[in-house]
């Protein structure tokens, strides 16, 4: 038991890596160990975090896997990319509605070496609007014996919705108890757009929320406050941000404040503080 | 000796306003608490229900449009079902519907909004920077409206300042203000042009100037050009080497349009003044595929814009022309041309304007802030400092009745000093007519439904008689309000119908009185919501020294010779702060604040004392 739930930790450290934040998977590869001291996976990646230097580490890419019905996307250079989580309005793949998320690799019942990219998983109703490179019409796949909608799933041998909802819930669950809230919300937000209308994901996202957004706030200080940019422009460019940070960036012209910046950047006030914190961490900005 | 009232002068714009005043005999622009002269006037909610007006809700617009209002200007006072609220409604993003009175709302944060709100909501943001200017309320001003502005929009602007709590003195027409600004009240005898170039429109008017009285005698334009299509030229030329560079069309991209329209205005702006210059936008997307975000680089010249330009400032001349043409004025005629608006500052549309009038314009070091100088000296001379300038209250446009045909018979010209009266006689067009039908008409046009219709009546029982021998008698009647009073009498029985017809913004007396209210818990709310966000930071800051000045007097032998109650009286302090700060009340957070003011001090001093032992 305690194995099975050491493994759906590294699986959600793993994701939580994905998405940037590194600490909030090292402590959930460490909450692992504990429970599963030999557990090989864990100690893998708390080891690989730890040798390239924990947060500021380069992400390490899982050996390459079988992954069925698409392509493994390249892992993209996340490390330090930490805009890249701001959920919100705005980007190209706003457009077509389409996202590229970096995999994340589950053990596939029946052993051998193949994995499935979990991500894939995830962001199945994100990949629906993917344009098909062959498409054929609607009802002719009934001619070539596979069924119109519904067989995905089985077709790879991926566990069921449900069950992912209740690792991504366990994971943010474990995640609070740590008082990562950062790492809570991104399962959550993950957890309910596998569940939307799943009243404890609300309850647990809502809560989570709250908390990270006071966090967020206390490290900002007064939202009255005018940040500057600290940076010259040459200087700039060679930072590892992505559009959204960018755009939070380029708003602040020492006369608009933080309060201004969250009606201003078109994204959540929660993606927005989280964005304008990081800034203020890495030492891009500053106030006063 | 009481210091007099203050006034303000107001450019109320369709892309920017601005306020002014007079200051020891002098015309000067009123900077907003941003420390410039333009408040654009756009007004948004945004995504976290806060009210914006100005330069911090433009910056927003394109991320947030449906929820963003610009160039109200274009709708207020005109019907819903009118062709330029059609027409506009095509390029609109936010929502806009039809209300009771065939007038239109304006949906915005979950409301239907009178368009005359939205104005008032920009008013009220200048009303609060000349406030902060005095020191001390204002609560008079001059407004200034385009010079073809029909009474219901003057009336719907005059209304847009009673509900930003503003007593509009008078209304005076655009152009003639950016005249006064020039002193051509008293310097000038003769017809001067004004060419208006803004953010969105382009307006000409011709004026007659003659012993300080105005008579605008022609006026046109272009009410979808102006400085806004520049700015798309620019955005064009970028969106075009970034997709001929990376493959990417980053119009897809809101917050990268975003960025690209305040890049092309700033080039815009800066090319004015220099020959080059530099556009910067890093991290302006993510590729789809992810990876590292791209950066937008580029140069753009004077030369290059005005090549990208070209065709637009050729339409400023030929409308000019146009304009000019029809009300039969020739350039050389003109004693002055003046240019007013931001967009004229651009070198390529002086040398157009040059060249068409072979002349050099009249143009300030800030063009777009003439107008509002000019306003500001009207109300200076409302105020009786200086009767020399004062404007009389005029008739916009034309009062009269349809005839026969389809067509108008004017009553009352334009530009007719109010109050006036004048009387018509008609006679009957059919044989043994029973009844006639007077529709009262305003503007310029000669066929009668290309002109406003502001009310009708019918007199009847009329004496049978073949026709034109029945006469009768049209009296129109304005007084000193401007309300217009219309008669129709039977020279022959006697017999008399009249009408009153009051310009109408489309808002009635109660929806106003309702809305002014409306505003005024508003501003209270928004003022005790300001206060308590100051009186909590305070708190917040106090607690924190309090907190620091407990530990460290914790830490010194003996608590540093502190009273016995002085730490238990702290920990008290902040313990009440705790249980007040979430309080909607200020005078609570006031007297939390005193208390932790007051521990602070004693902490202080005996942490003072104990460092010195």
């Amino acid at each position: 038991m305690s194995s099975e739930r050491a493994n759906q930790l590294v699986e959600a450290g793993l994701w939580l890596r994905m998405s940037g934040d590194h600490v909030g998977a090292q402590r959930l590869f460490e909450r692992a160990l504990e429970l599963d001291p030999g557990n090989a996976r864990a100690r893998q990646y708390l080891e690989g975090g730890a040798a390239s230097g924990g947060n500021g580490a380069p992400f390490v890419v899982p050996p390459p896997a079988q992954v069925l019905g698409r392509m493994t996307p390249v892992a993209p250079a996340l490390e330090g990319d930490w805009g890249a989580w701001a959920e919100g309005k705005g980007g190209l793949e706003e457009a077509d509605s389409r996202k590229t998320p970096a995999p994340v690799y589950l053990p596939v019942e029946g052993g051998n070496n193949g994995r499935v990219d979990a991500l894939a998983l995830l962001a199945r109703e994100e990949d629906a609007p993917e344009p098909e490179v062959f498409s054929f019409p609607e009802g002719d796949t009934q001619e070539f014996g596979v069924p119109s909608s519904g067989g995905d799933t089985q077709e790879y041998g991926v566990p069921t919705g449900d069950s992912e909802l209740d690792l991504l819930l366990r994971g943010a669950e474990d995640l609070l108890e740590l008082d990562d809230h950062s790492g809570a919300v991104d399962l959550l937000f993950k957890a309910q757009e596998l569940a939307p209308g799943d009243a404890r994901v609300e309850a647990l996202r809502q809560r989570s929320e709250q908390m990270l957004m006071a966090m967020l706030e206390s490290k900002l200080g007064d939202l009255g406050r005018i940040p500057r940019v600290r940076l010259q422009p040459d200087d700039i460019i060679w930072l590892n941000l992505d559009h959204r940070a960018g755009f939070v960036l380029a708003q602040i012209d020492g006369a608009v404040t933080y309060e201004d910046l969250f009606a201003l950047s078109g994204m959540t006030r929660l993606d927005t503080a989280r964005i304008l914190a990081q800034l203020l961490d890495e030492g891009v900005i500053t106030v006063g | 000796m009481a210091e007099s009232e203050p006034l303000i002068g107001i450019d109320l714009g369709t892309t920017n306003s601005i306020v002014a005043t007079v200051q020891d005999g002098q015309p000067v622009v009123i900077k907003n608490r941003t420390g410039v002269a333009l408040t654009p006037s756009v007004v948004a909610v945004s995504k976290n229900a806060k009210r914006l007006v100005g330069s911090i809700a433009k910056r927003q617009a394109i991320t947030n449009p449906q929820e963003t209002v610009y160039a109200a200007k274009r709708l207020i006072g005109r019907k819903f079902s009118s062709h330029e609220v059609q027409d506009a409604l095509r390029s609109l993003p936010y929502a806009v519907v039809a209300g009771q009175h065939d007038d239109l709302r304006i949906r915005m944060g979950g409301r239907d909004l009178s368009v005359p709100e939205i104005s008032a909501m920009i008013l009220q943001e200048l009303k609060a920077d000349a406030e902060a200017h005095f020191g001390r309320p204002v609560t008079k001003a001059v407004v200034t409206v385009p010079a073809y502005f029909n009474d219901a929009q003057r009336q719907a602007t005059k209304d847009a300042g009673r509900i930003a709590g503003l007593e509009v003195l008078r209304i005076i027409n655009e152009p003639t203000a950016a005249a006064l600004a020039y002193g051509f009240g008293r310097t000038v005898n003769g017809r001067v042009a004004v060419l208006d170039l803004g953010g969105g429109t382009f307006d000409v008017s011709v004026l007659e100037i003659s012993q300080g009285v105005f008579d605008v005698v022609a006026t046109g334009g272009d009410t979808y050009l102006g400085g806004e299509d520049w700015d798309n030229r620019i955005i064009e030329w970028l969106v075009f080497g970034f997709a001929k560079e990376h493959g990417l069309d980053l119009r897809k991209d809101r917050m990268a349009l975003q960025r690209l329209k305040d890049a092309a205005e700033k080039a815009k702006v800066e090319l004015s003044s220099v020959r080059e210059s530099h556009v910067n936008l890093p991290f302006i997307c993510t590729p789809p595929g992810g990876g590292a975000a791209l950066h937008l680089q580029a140069t753009l010249t004077r030369d290059k814009l005005e090549d990208l330009t070209s065709d637009l400032a050729e339409r400023v001349v030929g409308i000019t022309t146009e304009v000019l043409g029809e009300a039969g004025v020739r350039p050389s005629e003109l004693k002055e041309v003046i240019l007013v608006g931001g967009m004229t500052r651009m070198p390529k549309i002086v040398e157009a304007v040059r060249g068409y009038f072979r002349r050099e314009p009249c143009k300030g070091v800030h063009p777009e802030e003439v107008v509002a100088l000019g306003a500001a000296i009207q109300a200076h001379a409302l105020a009786g400092q200086d009767s020399e300038l004062l404007l009389l209250d005029v008739t916009p446009q034309s009062l009269g009745v349809a005839i026969a045909g389809g067509y108008v018979r004017r009553v009352i010209p334009k530009n007719t000093t109010v109050p006036t009266s004048a009387t018509e006689v008609f006679a009957t067009s059919k044989d043994f007519q029973r009844t006639v039908k007077i529709m009262v008409l305003q503007g310029e046009h000669e066929m009668a439904q290309a002109n406003e219709l502001l009310g009708e009546f019918a007199l009847t029982g009329l004496r049978e008689a073949p026709r034109g021998q029945v006469e009768i008698e049209v009296t129109f009647d304005i007084n000193a309000e401007g309300i217009v009073s219309v008669s129709a009498k039977d020279r022959g029985t006697g017999l008399r119908q009249s009408i009153t017809v009051t310009a109408s913004s489309g808002l009635t007396e109660e929806e106003l009185k309702r809305i002014i209210e409306e505003q005024r818990e508003y501003l209270l709310a928004a003022r005790l919501s300001e206060e308590l966000k100051t009186k909590r930071v305070e708190l917040d800051s106090l607690a924190r020294d309090v907190v620091d000045a407990l530990t460290r007097a914790r830490l010194l032998p003996g608590g540093g010779g502190l009273a016995a109650d002085a730490m238990p009286r702290a920990e008290q302090a902040l313990e009440h702060a705790r249980r007040v700060r979430d309080a909607e009340d200020v005078a609570a957070l006031t007297r939390a604040c005193e208390l932790l003011s007051g521990c602070l001090t004693q902490l202080r001093g005996s942490a003072q004392s104990g460092a010195r032992r």
